[in-house]
């Protein structure tokens, strides 16, 4: 798996059936410390993760169709985890960028604080 | 799946059997920026819809096999969805647009426009 952030949408209207309904996230690969480590990858959302947020990025087809539960679906990437913090030698910096974008975002789900 | 532009089209008579009538285009992968990156490629369309000059969206490895309507053939890219827009999250960073170039756009036989067009299939 891979460590992303979060930092758009593609908004498609024809596509193949088995995208309907889903949310397609731009997300930037970051390296352990929280830096943009190059390239990007567009990721199905399975946990409602948003703006900012880094993510953990799942790029296997078969796990991927087992996580949406969609046999047969062309989809390979797909967003699995909002992670909050990465600790080790190079992991200093994630936490504190993790908080740096969130910044003070109202409640996700229903409220829950 | 990456963003690409779609730049052309390829015609092939004689094709292994699996892969009569998938249509086969050039695309160019973008960053998210919506700038080239890496080399063209050849993709089968998958949605059947994508021609000269629209951006999509394309899956790469097994998963591209698995939008084709036979799922066992040998294909390694494929178009899955044409983008509308590309919404950056980000309040600082516009939105890139998903409109080609107007030249770019090819006509249509029909004379109406692409939604429109699948609207009305059966």
């Amino acid at each position: 798996m891979k460590l992303a952030r979060v930092v758009g949408t593609v908004v498609s209207t024809i596509n193949a059936p088995d995208f309907d309904g889903r949310t397609l996230l731009v997300c930037d690969l970051l390296d352990p410390s929280g830096r943009p480590s190059g390239g990007y990858m567009i990721a199905v959302d399975s946990v409602g993760a948003g703006a900012g947020e880094i993510v953990l990025l799942l790029d296997e087809g078969n796990s991927a169709r087992q996580v949406l539960a969609a046999p047969g679906a062309p989809i390979r990437t797909v967003v699995v985890g909002i992670v909050d913090a990465v600790t080790g030698e190079e992991a200093a910096a994630a936490p504190a960028a993790a908080t740096k974008a969130r910044g003070p975002k109202p409640p996700r789900r229903g409220g829950v604080t | 799946m990456q963003l690409a532009r779609v730049i052309g089209t390829v015609v092939a008579t004689v094709k292994t059997p699996g892969l009569e009538g998938v249509k086969l285009l050039v695309i160019q992968p973008l960053d998210r920026h919506l700038a080239p990156v890496g080399s063209q490629l050849v993709a089968a369309d998958a949605v059947h819809m994508a021609g000269p000059g629209e951006l999509v969206y394309f899956v790469a490895a097994r998963e591209a096999a698995e939008a084709m309507p036979d799922r066992f053939v040998p294909v390694d890219h494929a178009i899955v969805g044409i983008v509308d827009a590309v919404r950056s999250l980000a309040s600082d960073e516009p939105a890139a647009e998903a409109g080609p170039p107007a030249t770019a756009r090819p006509s249509t036989k029909s004379g109406l426009p692409r939604r429109a067009r699948k609207a009305g299939r059966p």
